[in-house]
């Protein structure tokens, strides 16, 4: 069973973030949309699998839910997990490919965040060229994230995906009448736009509430005929959630579009939120002084709590 | 008769339509009943949930699994804990939930009394030590890291502590938890908390006057095989079975331990490294540098661990890979394009000069027999099964529960029958292994080279073949 099972957050985690002394709320969903975005392009210049990679956005917002986001730079954070979930997957990545990659994601070369109707950024290989001292100092924090992502979440590496599920289940259904590429891969297209949703989705449902909220997005996209019953009991899935995933899903579309915009309006034109556009955005000078001392608050109080 | 039966009919439609009033009204009542039975329980429901939130999360996944066998309705999980429950409107169906636990922060390593050390392995050293909580006995397994590493945690360790997470099995060890040193920002110390048992199987051959007995050499081997088969029914490899890495408590109950080897692999195999399972233990194909490879090789492992059971002494204890294919062969006999086809293609079995196969014909058997004379024909035949020397031909884990073997007399002894041993892990320290350790990740396979195994027969011809024993002829 532990292949169709995922470990779930807490109702305590999960109004954690919303308790004093946290970021505001919307600024969490921006910096954890970016960094999830900055993991997907990551893999794709990894040349990993996408079940590598989305192991690493669940890990990461796993992560996110037991240590404070501000405690380290978001893309060591993106880095360190995708690491870790390569290392354990077939296609192992080694730090030097990790850090080669980060490096040119978070250059003023890459267009990441790049508005896509402006022209491509100029490449300039040397604006990302890692030296030496600096990879070495990449490596230090990788790997020193890599075991703080293995501390807090006790070791458990284990993500269950809902993607195979999903194929699974249109087979079970024969695709309900529809194409099989167009269905399926409309199904596959909500289940990994549903990584990057705030609602933190993969955290909150197993992964075969997931798949079925997946395939009925899908279904009704290519309008497909769904069977009159109620079919999702058959997969163990309650009419309640499915309803709230087939919002939560849909929703990430529409909301990703209004962030990518937010977030070029903080200065993130080129390469990735940092922590220092955070902080500038908290507003005052010394914002980072103050995060400092909430970090170090947080950090003393959970300490105490754990 | 037709009009006689429609009155009869309509008299009963109004009867009907009466009936299904008074009842609906009564109907009304009960369900509004009910509904508040329901809100009264949905509401002990969510104070149960809350309370047990509070305490372990462990506590919190057997309550939940307890709702639904109670057959409770089932709600979607709170997403805040202030949040009101809804109690549910329609008449719930049977639906399976599936608990997955939750995720947290590791604990220190401060919750643990260390009483002893128990043995420094390859892979770091394990102790002895009592929850200070609950006062219960665990084994602390602490993780070697090398600081010079370059490639952080290491993925032996990872793998062993996600396998054996995974795993639910009375011949498996259980992994409590994983904790870690007490300055947490730099992790540097990790244990694995491993359920403690008070003997390896390996101290106890060593230290016994007489061999087990055939009946308890049964009940070894079939918990081992039963093992085995949840692994490999898991997709788990283990590549590492051998005597000290196989647990026995003082109840008779085996568990198979030390996961550092093991791996997640699928069908059709992917590409494995042939650095796995330490030497004595070590499949032919392996031996001959095969790189796809599938749980045949456990399989081998459990076969040396059946003559070691028998005798007291490891089967095959070869210097190094080229001995280890000589005892091997010798044992087995020389394989032969009909014994094992294919076995040619292997890469260190291509410049590799046999003795001519008429001089070996079966021997595997034959030979097998000869040397555990008190072994009856069926455990013979499936240690025989056990050491082919073609992977293709050995029995699963599963076929082997299902052998003639385990049917015949003497039955396998019960677990609670076993006899207990003087505790070497309880009091003082094990004592320092003579067995070869399982290789090391990213060591160079061995080449072979042209190996002459040409002579290993040498002297049989000279030997004189009587009934089931051979003399060697001076």
């Amino acid at each position: 069973m532990a292949h169709m099972t995922n470990p779930l957050a807490t109702p305590d985690q999960l109004f954690q973030r919303r308790s004093l002394g946290a970021l505001p709320i919307e600024l969490q969903d921006t910096i954890f949309f970016a960094t999830q975005c900055l993991t997907q392009a990551a893999g794709l210049l990894l040349e990993l699998p996408q079940t590598v990679t989305a192991q690493a956005n669940v890990l990461l917002a796993r992560y996110w839910l037991v240590e404070p986001m501000m405690a380290h730079e978001f893309s060591d954070v993106s880095a360190a997990t995708i690491y870790l979930t390569s290392k354990l997957s077939a296609t192992p990545r080694p730090p030097r490919d990790i850090c080669n990659v980060y490096a040119y994601l978070l250059s003023p070369s890459s267009s990441l965040f790049h508005n896509p109707s402006a022209p491509p950024p100029p490449n300039t290989p040397a604006a990302y060229y890692l030296s030496e001292s600096a990879y070495a100092a990449a490596r230090a924090r990788l790997l020193a994230l890599e075991a703080r992502v293995l501390y807090a979440l006790a070791f458990d590496t284990h993500v269950a995906l809902p993607h195979p599920l999903a194929v699974t289940y249109l087979q079970a259904l024969d695709f309900l009448g529809a194409g099989r590429e167009k269905i399926a891969g409309r199904a596959v297209g909500y289940l990994n736009a549903a990584l990057l949703s705030p609602q933190m989705l993969y955290l909150t449902s197993q992964p075969n509430a997931l798949a079925v909220a997946a395939v009925y997005n899908a279904a009704r996209d290519v309008g497909a005929k769904m069977p009159e019953c109620e079919w999702w009991e058959v997969f163990d899935v309650e009419r309640e959630e499915l309803g709230f995933l087939v919002v939560g899903m849909r929703s990430v579309e529409g909301w990703g579009k209004t962030v990518r915009e937010d977030l070029r309006g903080m200065g993130v034109e080129k390469g990735m939120l940092r922590r220092r556009n955070v902080e500038a955005r908290l507003g005052g000078g010394d914002a980072e002084e103050e995060a400092t001392r909430r970090m170090d608050e947080k950090m003393a109080e959970l300490e105490a709590g754990a | 008769m037709a009009s006689k039966a429609k009155s009869r009919w309509a008299d009963d439609e109004a009867d009907a339509a009466l009936d299904a009033q008074l009842k609906k009204e009564k109907e009304e009542k009960k369900r509004l009943r009910a509904e508040k039975a329901r809100k009264l329980e949905a509401e002990r429901q969510a104070r149960e949930a809350a309370a047990a939130a509070a305490s372990s999360a462990a506590d919190a996944q057997q309550h939940e699994r307890d709702g639904t066998d109670r057959g409770s309705p089932a709600k979607r999980r709170k997403l805040s804990p202030e949040r009101e429950t809804v109690p549910p409107t329609d008449s719930a169906p049977k639906l399976l939930r599936f608990e997955g636990g939750t995720f947290g922060r590791s604990r220190s390593v401060e919750n643990y009394d260390k009483l002893n050390d128990i043995e420094e392995g390859a892979y770091g050293w394990v102790s002895r030590a009592k929850e200070m909580a609950t006062g219960n006995v665990v084994a602390l397994k602490r993780l070697k890291r090398d600081p010079k590493d370059l490639g952080g945690m290491p993925v032996t360790a990872l793998r062993e502590i996600q396998i054996l997470k995974d795993c639910d099995h009375r011949n498996v060890v259980k992994l409590k938890e994983v904790v870690v040193g007490d300055d947490t920002t730099k992790i540097d110390s990790i244990f694995l908390v491993l359920e403690f048992l008070e003997h390896d199987l390996k101290s106890i051959l060593e230290d016994m006057p007489e061999p087990f007995l055939a009946s308890e050499v049964k009940t070894l081997l079939q918990q081992l095989a039963s093992g085995v088969s949840y692994l490999h029914e898991h997709w788990i490899l283990h590549r590492d079975l051998k005597t000290s890495n196989i647990l026995l408590n003082n109840r008779g109950r085996l568990k198979i331990a030390d996961f550092g080897m093991a791996r997640y692999v699928g069908d059709p195999p992917p590409a494995l490294t042939q650095l796995v399972v330490t030497l004595w233990y070590r499949a032919p194909e392996l031996l001959l540098g095969a790189t796809r490879y599938d749980s045949a090789i456990d399989m081998w492992s459990v076969g040396c661990i059946f003559g070691e059971l028998l005798t007291g002494k490891p089967l095959l204890t070869g210097n190094n890979e080229v001995g280890q294919i000589a005892a091997t062969f010798e044992l087995c006999g020389v394989p032969t394009d009909e014994s094992w086809p294919g076995f040619r293609r292997l890469p260190n079995a291509r410049r590799m000069s046999l003795p001519p196969s008429t001089s070996t014909k079966n021997t595997t058997g034959a030979l097998i027999r000869a040397k555990f004379p008190l072994l009856t024909s069926a455990g013979a035949a499936l240690l025989a099964g056990l050491l082919s020397l073609d992977p293709v031909q050995r029995p699963t884990a599963r076929e082997m529960l299902d052998h003639e073997y385990f049917r015949q007399d003497p039955k396998p002894k019960q677990e609670a029958l076993f006899p207990t041993f003087p505790s070497k892990a309880g009091q003082e320290q094990r004592r320092r292994r003579e067995t070869p350790n399982a290789p090391v990740r990213g060591q160079r396979a061995a080449d072979l080279g042209a190996v002459d195994f040409s002579g290993i027969f040498s002297g049989r011809e000279k030997e004189e073949r009587g009934g089931g024993f051979t003399l060697r002829m001076v």
